[in-house]
């Protein structure tokens, strides 16, 4: 009995030799999980023109796509003196291996043509240089030579949609709130530019105070609340036309800080009656509107969920500021935020994975992002006071207001990655406060 | 009848009898007396109680409190009236040595030159004025006497020979013995340095553009076929085979499943063409080396979210002299993302084994045959944007 069990045993194990001997026959297998994280070396040589009277277009436009893709942090542009060979020729092949011994390991090529009558003919592509293959296929984008910038930041998408795998924001819009004057006699009035800061455009006077300038879904409206008639009001203004017409006007009660849900017709802001505030939402098309807590407490700041199906807000009804998020029709509130301090301005990512939100904690402000859950929460700044979060449309980026300390201190706009990376400073001419990103034109 | 009812009355009024002397001298009636407290008890008279009760009745409140007398004040109370401590006497501080002020300087009588209009009365300077000052005199010090310091050796020793090195024994010297066998300790052949007539420049020289890699080894030969044997029937009978032995049976089955690597530690130590088997398999550090370039060029800072949700794995043919074939580059598989996710997942680790590809990966030239096909799993959970 021993005998046979001992012969058995060997040969198992002999049986199991072989099995693993016959498994080194297929292909060597490598598992990698660390990798580096760095910005991608990229290489946007002039674009060629087709005209002499498009040589100024061809450089500002592959200009501007430099600058678009090297202010996300992912790309690090390769300079122009260093590149090996240029491209003389949208047609004729390109050389790898020049870009290949500068690291550029994506390539932008391209050609603008003006005709006469003024229109701008972009044709780009977009090469992943050591595979020595075309991300995709060419495109081609026709404008005005006055829409030069809009046509960068559309090449600029594309670039960033190829290499990335996720939407740009290039070709979109912010507005906010331009401050100007001491800081006690501030003169505000909303304004609307390019995410860059380009192409300022005012939409109201500084004969008002207005505040919280919100998008619609299509970017073709804004809701904002104006202290025009004295008590706060929820207008909206129609961004082509700048008409606007008054949207809550009941009186004895203040309305404000709207937003608009995602369907574009139905808006929830807080209104303030009596000493109480609580939320309401409307369908401006018929005026009709609901009321959605009613409770002692301060309910406000509310945002749509991208589904339309659920609302986060702040309120106070446990004594501090903290997070809630209830069905988009009302009910029973589920308080989200867990951490000590105050909690405020939450706005839901068009990605719905996430919601940021303003924190104040032991003396200073911070932007923060969470989990829809409340799970997860990441601080990504920190100062004397930050606040009034907004996403990129393609929900990787937050544009905030950050204001500096003492008598003149000004606020200006900033932005951040989500991973807290990337800290920039929106240029504007003016002092800035309260954005508002728009979806993708 | 009535004798029979006769008989029982009288047995009935036997029994009764009998029971009733019974209960009556039998001491069954009798019970325990109940234990209890006996009081003595003593009865007076009203006189006696009236009398006794005159004694208990409330005393008459008194009219005057008499209050107790005052304490007479001591006599030996202490002086409380507290005179002012003179104050102690300080002994003046010695007062420095009012400085003896400088002789005030000697004008230096300058001719003023003619033409300017100054005054020429030289500004007489007041000398400073003395000051009562207290000046603490430092006391002197008294200063450290030297210590005995040890002798450094009992005796004096003459100087040594100015080329006698010094050592802590003192030693002979000792000088080779020129009569004795000496043994010339082995030396390696030398040539005088290579020299040429003419400067030879590297540039004009014919390099090899390449370094040559060893060729990877011969692929082991097939084993021959087997030859099938007939079976012959035999007149004989078959002799039944001996009963395996326990050494015998678990060596051959050992043998048996152990035909395919019973070469490996001889090619171990002979490094001889082995394409497969442990002799075959990179070693950790090897894979680690590949893994770890690869790694250095995997760049993830520009994917998407959902990409950093992507694993995929990835198939490439590799050249002898350790290239990725970038034509041979493919996705295999992916999980954990969209088909657009995983597209930008592929492409980042195409990039990667490209990059890091070009001039070669850090692989054994002798096991080409293991690593000429590779497939790497790219795993972003740990690069991941929570």
């Amino acid at each position: 009995m021993m005998n046979r069990f001992l012969t058995l045993l060997a040969a198992l194990l002999c049986a199991l030799s072989v099995q693993s001997a016959q498994a080194q026959d297929g292909p060597l297998r490598i598992e990698i999980t660390e990798g580096v994280i760095e910005p991608l070396p990229f290489a946007v040589p002039d674009f060629v023109p087709g005209s002499a009277a498009a040589a100024q277009a061809a450089s500002d436009i592959s200009g501007l796509i430099a600058a678009d893709l090297t202010g996300t942090g992912l790309f690090r542009e390769i300079p122009k003196d260093a590149h090996i060979s240029g491209i003389t020729s949208f047609e004729s092949p390109v050389q790898f291996a020049d870009w290949k011994a500068v690291n550029a390991q994506a390539l932008v090529t391209g050609a603008v043509d003006v005709d006469a009558s003024g229109r701008l003919t972009v044709r780009f592509r977009i090469w992943d240089v050591f595979a020595g293959q075309e991300l995709g296929n060419g495109l081609q984008f026709v404008g005005t030579t006055e829409g030069w910038r809009r046509m960068a930041h559309k090449v600029a998408d594309q670039v960033y949609s190829r290499i990335t795998g996720e939407g740009g924001y290039f070709d979109s819009r912010v507005v906010f709130v331009a401050e100007s004057g001491p800081k006690d006699a501030r003169q505000k009035r909303l304004a609307i530019m390019d995410y860059d800061g380009a192409n300022v455009t005012y939409l109201t006077d500084s004969s008002s105070i207005v505040l919280a300038p919100r998008f619609s879904p299509t970017g073709q409206r804004i809701l904002y609340t104006s202290y025009e008639s004295g008590a706060p009001r929820i207008y909206v203004l129609d961004v082509e036309t700048v008409s606007r017409r008054v949207l809550e006007n009941q009186d004895g009660t203040m309305s404000f800080a709207p937003r608009f849900g995602p369907d574009g017709r139905t808006i929830v802001y807080s209104v303030s009656r009596g000493g109480n505030t609580d939320l309401y939402r409307m369908d401006i098309n018929s005026g009709q509107s609901t009321r959605l807590t009613n409770a002692p407490s301060i309910e406000t700041a509310p945002s749509f969920s991208p589904d339309g199906n659920r609302i986060v807000f702040e309120s106070d009804r446990t004594g501090s500021n903290h997070l809630y998020i209830m069905p988009a029709s009302g009910g029973e509130a589920q308080r989200i935020s867990t951490g000590s301090g105050n909690y405020g301005t939450p706005v839901w990512s068009p990605r719905g994975d996430l919601i940021a939100f303003t924190k104040q904690s032991k003396g200073r402000f911070h932007i923060g992002v969470m989990r829809t859950d409340g799970s997860e929460e990441r601080l990504l700044t920190a100062s004397f006071l930050d606040e009034g979060p907004t996403w990129s449309p393609n929900g990787r980026v937050i544009m905030f207001t950050r204001e500096t300390q003492g008598a003149q201190g000004a606020a200006s706009l900033y932005s951040v990655d989500i991973t807290g990376r990337n800290l920039r400073r929106v240029p504007t001419s003016t002092g800035a406060s309260d954005p508002s990103w728009s979806p993708l034109q | 009848m009535l004798r029979s009812m006769d008989t029982g009355q009288i047995v009935s009024g036997v029994g009764h009898a009998v029971l009733i002397l019974w209960a009556l001298f039998g001491n069954v009636l009798n019970s325990d007396p109940i234990p209890f407290e006996v009081t003595q008890v003593s009865a007076v008279s009203e006189e006696q109680f009236e009398a006794a009760m005159a004694g208990q009745s409330a005393p008459q409140a008194e009219a005057e409190v008499i209050s107790p007398p005052a304490p007479e004040a001591p006599t030996d109370t202490p002086d409380l009236s507290s005179a002012v401590d003179a104050a102690p006497e300080q002994p003046a501080p010695d007062t420095a040595e009012t400085p003896v002020p400088d002789a005030a300087p000697e004008e230096v009588q300058t001719a003023p030159p003619a033409d300017a209009e100054v005054s020429t009365d030289a500004p007489v300077l007041a000398p400073p004025e003395e000051q009562d000052m207290a000046a603490l005199v430092p006391e002197e010090s008294p200063r450290p006497q030297e210590r005995p310091a040890e002798r450094v050796a009992p005796e004096p020793v003459a100087p040594p020979e100015p080329d006698t090195a010094i050592d802590e024994v003192e030693r002979e010297e000792v000088t080779p013995d020129e009569t004795a066998e000496t043994q010339a300790p082995e030396e390696e052949a030398t040539a005088p340095e290579e020299a040429a007539t003419e400067i030879v420049t590297e540039a004009e020289e014919t390099a090899p553009s390449r370094s040559v890699r060893p060729k990877a080894r011969p692929n082991r030969p097939a084993p021959p076929e087997e030859t099938p044997v007939e079976e012959t029937q035999t007149a004989e009978p078959e002799t039944p085979a001996p009963a395996p032995t326990d050494e015998s049976d678990i060596a051959a089955a050992l043998a048996a499943a152990g035909a395919g690597e019973t070469e490996e530690p001889q090619e171990t130590a002979q490094e001889t063409a082995a394409p497969l088997g442990n002799a075959g398999r990179l070693t950790a550090g090897q894979e680690d080396a590949l893994r770890i370039a690869v790694s250095n060029c995997w760049n993830v800072g520009s994917l998407s979210s959902d990409a950093l949700n992507t694993t995929v794995v990835v198939a490439m043919q590799m050249t002898e002299d350790a290239k990725p074939v970038n034509g041979s580059i493919r996705l295999v598989s992916s999980t954990g993302g969209s088909e657009g996710a995983a597209r930008q997942a592929f492409e980042a680790a195409r990039r990667a084994i490209i990059r890091c590809g070009a001039r070669g990966f850090d692989l054994p030239a002798d096991k080409f045959a293991t690593w000429q096909s590779i497939e790497m799993t790219f795993n972003p959970e740990k690069m991941r944007i929570k």
